[in-house]
């Protein structure tokens, strides 16, 4: 038996995969004692610890604490001269206009910030070397006053040569045996140090708390008798074993969003489709991301709390645009929709909980393409009165009916995420036509076709039980490790054989790490050379093919690099004549598990609905439309407009689009056939 | 505009958020795939959607506030020599005259017409700034006495993408064979040119699903949008008129101070920026042409009054009129040089903060730092130069609810610093030893100025060039309402034993072993020291930021 755990804000969501098909459960989370409501849903959903064969888990216990900033007293020890490089930052500002500007705290106050002398330079070499006999009663002192839980070392150029680094962290070792050392360089090698002070801070300080968060769990497994695997999600749609993440902790950062994109990814796979645009439309707010051949786009420029992170997460755009939206006039007397939200207390007028603003759920609610009688989860039933008595005031004011004003409301909410994937996917060089859109999240297949439309994307792929793939996404992905290291190498006649060597080097790491944890042995490894013309600010991204590595040239590379340039750039690679070289690499490794089933094999019998008609508001006037469930839809396409109930996200299809089920159990919605 | 030419509620919030979207999807277009790093790292640049006759529509607004509220400026120069009448398909306008609505000739405006059906809908805009554009030195000309020698003239232009820029076409080889690096240049008007055609696909698909009609109507009604957004947030200033008087150091030539005085009158709901009593025009490269005093003004206008929720476009220009004599130091006389405008237009910035302030207590902010301090380092070995140019920080005024924002970008910019590994990985001539925050440097208050910070240079080789331009050495950020002035910044060379004073504008020749010390200042502080909470004292003490 495989189980996936994924405890979010408001509900904790469990997928249990056995012989007899997929079980899925919901209860609330217990936000206080996270690691309770691990075992709050395996008790809800009767599975005997010492059943199952694998537990997979995403949390966001690593995420709040440093929201929260629960972590441990932190010590931070720098190169000398550079106390300040938290509060420094980058110097640019994240709002532009805002006279009342004030960059958020730090993880680290100046004051537990100690000053190392030492100095090392980019190759690597020593321009002043650390005496540990002169610096340990300095560091003994400042420890000993400070009290602090934890310490994070990150010296400049360490990537390049991590001796003053071990240095520290060996006499810490000796001296204040038990305190928690983090060092830079197994954190990450990039440079900018900045961006990797804040990583190796954010890894000290989150790691305490998952480690203790993690122990509970697991003793409390092991008195049930659980004798399988336990794994944890990262932010890069990749899982580890519970035991190798506490070394890593920042991996667990906003796991959350990842796991969902990667459920939504094997589960389209299953119909085919590996160019996807993932959408999940939540309470809040609305995450796209853009999946190429079956892997997920990953960013370098993550932030916590605006605190960035050097790894690679699922590069996730979220706007905010759910069906707790805000739906209102400004002084302008523009309509607008969000970004301010009911967020699910009260949430929606309709569902009955005291809120009296219109939100963009009632408004599918007064179209009638989210029924009032719909069975969603939590079998909450919606309030149809009071979703219109919260339009009424507004529609008089614009001199709009009820039904006038939710229609246009919920096409504004369609335009916010349209210009949103349309970002996306433009500074990526990528045309949306390409690709699928697969909807997910309470709201995402309400939403899902209209979107498509203005894309001029002509397929929408509905996963089945699309409110809880967050959970699926757990059991679906991956085991994944990931490293990276800044090493400029010019692209001469020598750089094929230096990036065999550096790339032997990383991935024989990666494998040790891999057998050390004990992963299986098929293992797909992958590698991202960051390439730029030498003098320009920013390098790209690009993909190397390790089957071709023996017999790489400097041509190859060079060809490799223009093909990236071209796409991104468009107007051709001007300046080809200009050297070019690579500033970091970074390399993968992916152990896939055995297969999962589709989400859709559900153990029980599908919600039935009878098959009737109904009324739907849509472009600005009442059409005639059928309402049935969504098991009801079979291979033979069914044209819109329909709406259909399903137990977690319900859908609406509108005229000009059929629906149909694939053999995967994906709802097929193409347009214009 | 009368009712039944008005937009359904719902056409218009949508083509309005499409060509909003549309404006930024052109400037991420632009910056992800600029060559240079003031475009990229500093996103000095500017994208918008303009119509018919000129007027801008909608803007980026995820670029620098600097160039906010200027296109229409340059259209209107271009347009008048060659009327949009005339234009063909392919054709486009071109400028960097700073006498014809450009800020300095290193930013490159481009204009291109969208045609549908035939017939002209509007035009996509790009302007970025351009590292290198000739002239008499390379990076930072600072000597230069009239803007012909600041680099390469482009006049109000009308040409054609087929004829003269593609494949090698007479513009580029023109352009290109002006200036020191052409490939990054003429690149970055590659990518200029690759910017506005996205903003014309997406207004022609506009067309496409709205019609050509209800496209035109949207874009009138945004613009009308907007300003009835500002007259709403001016009408709730009262009555009055507002003073604010501030100064740049001085021309770099001698020491007499450059006053700089705006009075605003607000009428109703209608504003006037008059910036009579600012000081005649200098000799040396510090004057504003007054598109950057346009944009100054309307950027502090923004900030102030209706934060980053209202689109500015042609509306904010009509509820706010801007004057600044003629041949002064706002609003030059050519042939005046003009590249290093952004000191003025900081101090444009900080006039009106002051009288705004005024007018609106809530919303008062003490000036901070406000300088664009560009520090150039520039070496040449083996017969190759090598140029290091960054812009540093400073402190952030206090205002009646909080500490001013320490070390940070200043308000008309929002460059980042370089980090120290890619200064250590790129240059061997110098290292940096010190980078952090300046101890007492914020000016004292009830709420303290934020702090600048001090950067130092270790020289590590001959014939290594310092030039420098910067402010507030002598002239500090003013505190307000009992608060005192932020620290001025400085620049100092540590020779052996001697310590040199480098001015606010200078150009030094080095030694092996210098080690300078660029000091950027405080921003002032707000209400009387004494009424400070003692918490907070505390707090700074704790953290070593302030002493008192």
């Amino acid at each position: 038996m495989k189980v996936g755990v994924e405890i979010g804000g408001t509900f904790t969501d469990l997928v249990c995969i056995e012989e007899s098909g997929i079980r899925l459960t919901k209860v609330p989370s217990t936000p206080r004692q996270p690691d309770r409501g691990v075992f709050h849903a395996l008790e809800a959903a009767a599975i005997p610890l010492d059943a199952m064969a694998d537990l997979a888990h995403g949390s966001t216990v690593a995420t709040n604490a440093v929201l929260e900033r629960k972590g441990a007293r932190l010590a931070l020890l720098v190169t000398e001269g550079f106390r300040d490089v938290l509060q420094l930052r980058r110097q640019d500002r994240e709002q532009l206009f805002d006279i009342f500007y004030r960059k958020p705290d730090p993880l680290v106050p100046r004051y537990d910030t100690l000053e190392v002398p030492e100095r090392v330079v980019s190759d690597g070499g020593v321009v002043r070397a650390l005496d540990m006999a002169a610096f340990g009663p300095v560091l003994d002192r400042f420890l000993a006053e400070g009290g602090h839980g934890a310490v994070a070392i990150c010296l400049l150029n360490a990537f390049a040569n991590p001796a003053h680094e071990r240095a520290v962290a060996e006499w810490l070792a000796a001296h204040r045996p038990g305190l928690p050392v983090t060092c830079s360089v197994d954190v990450t090698r990039e440079f900018r140090e900045y961006e990797r002070t804040s990583t190796t801070t954010l890894a000290a300080y989150v790691q305490p708390v998952l480690d203790a968060y993690l122990s509970r769990i697991e003793e409390r497994l092991a008195q049930g008798g659980f004798a399988g695997r336990f794994s944890i999600m990262q932010s890069n749609g990749g899982r580890v074993p519970a035991t190798a993440i506490r070394r890593n902790a920042v991996s667990a950062l906003l796991s959350g969003p990842a796991a969902g994109v990667t459920g939504a990814i094997r589960q389209a796979s299953l119909s085919g489709h590996r160019d996807i645009i993932t959408l999940d439309i939540g309470g809040t707010s609305a995450d796209v991301c853009l999946v190429q051949d079956g892997r997920p786009e990953l960013t370098r420029e993550a932030r916590v709390d605006t605190l960035p992170v050097l790894m690679p997460m699922v590069d996730i755009t979220t706007i905010g645009a759910g069906g707790g939206s805000l739906v209102w006039v400004d002084d302008g007397g523009l309509l607008r929709v969000g970004p301010r939200s009911a967020g699910a207390d009260p949430g929606p007028a309709c569902y009955g909980r005291g809120g009296t603003q219109p939100t963009l759920t009632d408004a599918h609610v007064i179209c009638g393409r989210l029924p009032a009688d719909a069975r969603l989860a939590g079998s909450m039933k919606l309030d149809a009165a009071a979703a219109r008595a919260a339009f009424a005031p507004l529609a008089a004011q614009l001199g709009l009916s009820v039904e006038a004003l939710a229609d246009s409301a919920i096409q504004i909410a369609v335009a916010n995420i349209v210009s949103a994937i349309r970002l996306v996917s433009t500074s990526r060089g990528r045309d949306p036509r390409d690709y699928a859109l697969v909807p997910f999240g309470g709201a995402g297949p309400l939403h899902a076709a209209a979107v498509a439309e203005a894309l001029a994307i002509g397929t929408v792929v509905v996963p089945p039980n699309a409110g809880v793939i967050s959970a699926y996404g757990l059991l679906a992905a991956d085991y994944s490790l990931y490293d990276s290291l800044t090493r400029r190498t010019r692209l001469d006649a020598d750089a094929p054989a230096a990036v065999r060597g550096v790339l032997a080097e990383m991935l024989g790491g990666l494998q040790a790490r891999a057998d050390a944890i004990g992963l299986g042995e098929a293992r797909r490894a992958e590698a991202v050379l960051e390439m730029r013309y030498v003098g320009q600010a920013f390098e790209i991204p690009v993909p190397l093919d390790l089957a071709a590595l023996e017999g790489l040239t400097t041509e190859s590379l060079l060809d490799a690099f223009a093909v990236e340039h071209r796409r991104i750039y468009r107007l051709g690679a001007a300046g080809q004549a200009r050297p070019v070289e690579i500033v970091s690499y970074r390399v993968g490794l992916h152990v896939p598990h055995g297969s999962v089933p589709s989400l859709a094999e559900i153990a029980g019998p599908p919600l039935t609905v009878p098959d009737r008609a109904t009324t739907i508001f849509d472009g600005g006037r009442a059409r005639a439309a059928r309402r049935m469930g969504r098991a009801a839809i079979g291979a033979v396409p069914v044209a819109g407009p329909l709406t259909l109930d399903d137990l977690t996200a319900a859908v609406y299809v509108p005229e000009g689009w059929t629906a149909a089920t694939d053999p995967s159990g994906n709802l097929i919605l193409r347009r214009g056939a | 505009m009368s009712d039944e030419t008005r937009l359904n509620p719902v056409d218009q919030a949508v083509i309005s958020q499409a060509l909003l979207s549309a404006a930024r999807e052109m400037g991420i277009k632009l910056y992800r795939s600029a060559y240079s790093s003031v475009v990229r790292d500093g996103k000095d640049a500017s994208t918008g959607i303009l119509d018919a006759e000129g007027n801008a529509v909608a803007q980026s607004d995820e670029l620098i506030p600097m160039l906010v509220g200027s296109l229409s400026i340059t259209f209107r120069s271009c347009a008048a020599l060659y009327p949009v009448a005339t234009l063909k398909e392919g054709d486009f306008y071109i400028c960097n005259h700073p006498y014809h609505g450009a800020h300095h000739l290193q930013d490159i405006l481009i204009f291109v017409p969208i045609f549908y059906r035939g017939e002209i809908i509007g035009f996509s805009a790009a302007v970025a700034h351009h590292l290198d554009i000739g002239g008499g030195a390379p990076g930072l000309n600072s000597s230069a006495t009239d803007f012909y020698q600041e680099g390469l003239v482009i006049p109000p232009s009308k040409y054609n993408l087929a004829a003269d820029w593609e494949n090698e076409g007479p513009l580029r080889r023109f352009i290109g064979a002006n200036i020191r690096v052409p490939e990054q240049t003429l690149g970055d008007i590659d990518s200029q040119l690759a910017a506005c055609a996205v903003g014309a696909a997406r207004v022609t698909e506009m067309c496409d699903k709205y019609s050509a009609a209800t496209v035109r109507r949207a874009m009138a009604e945004m613009i009308a949008y907007t300003e009835r957004r500002v007259r709403a947030a001016i009408a709730a200033i009262p009555d009055g008129t507002y003073h604010g008087e501030d100064a740049v150091d001085d021309d770099g030539l001698s020491d007499a101070p450059l006053p700089i005085r705006v009075a605003v009158t607000v009428q109703g709901d209608r504003m006037d920026v008059d910036f009579t009593g600012t000081c005649p025009q200098v000799k040396t490269h510090l004057n504003a042409p007054f598109a950057s005093t346009v944009s100054a003004t309307l950027a502090c206008v923004k900030a102030v009054l209706t934060g980053g929720d209202v689109p500015f476009n042609e509306g904010a220009s009509r509820a706010v009129t801007i004057t600044a004599p003629k041949g002064s130091l706002l609003n030059p006389n050519p042939p005046a040089p003009v590249r290093a405008r952004m000191e003025a237009s900081f101090r444009a910035y900080d006039v009106m903060l002051k009288a705004l302030g005024q007018a609106m207590p809530q919303h008062a902010v003490a000036p901070g730092y406000d300088c664009t301090t560009g520090f150039c380092l520039s070496h040449l070995k083996d017969g190759r130069y090598r140029v290091f140019i960054e812009l540093r920080d400073g402190g952030y005024g206090a205002s009646p609810r909080q500490d001013g924002c320490d070390a940070v970008a200043g308000p008309l910019s929002n460059c980042t610093n370089t980090p120290v590994e890619q200064i250590d990985a790129d240059y061997d001539f110098f290292r940096i030893e010190t980078y952090a925050l300046r101890p007492d440097s914020g000016g004292r208050g009830q709420y303290r100025g934020g702090l600048g910070s001090v950067r130092a240079y270790r020289i590590l080789d001959d014939g290594v060039r310092l030039a420098i331009y910067a402010d507030r050495f002598r002239i500090p950020a003013a505190g307000m309402a009992g608060g005192e002035a932020g620290a001025c910044g400085s620049c100092l060379i540590q020779r052996g034993n001697e310590t040199i004073a480098v001015r606010s504008k200078d150009d030094v020749a080095l030694r092996k072993g210098d080690l300078i010390l660029l000091a950027s200042g405080g921003g002032g502080g707000y209400g009387p020291p004494e009424r400070r909470d003692p918490a907070d004292l505390a707090r700074d003490r704790q953290l070593g930021l302030m002493r008192g």
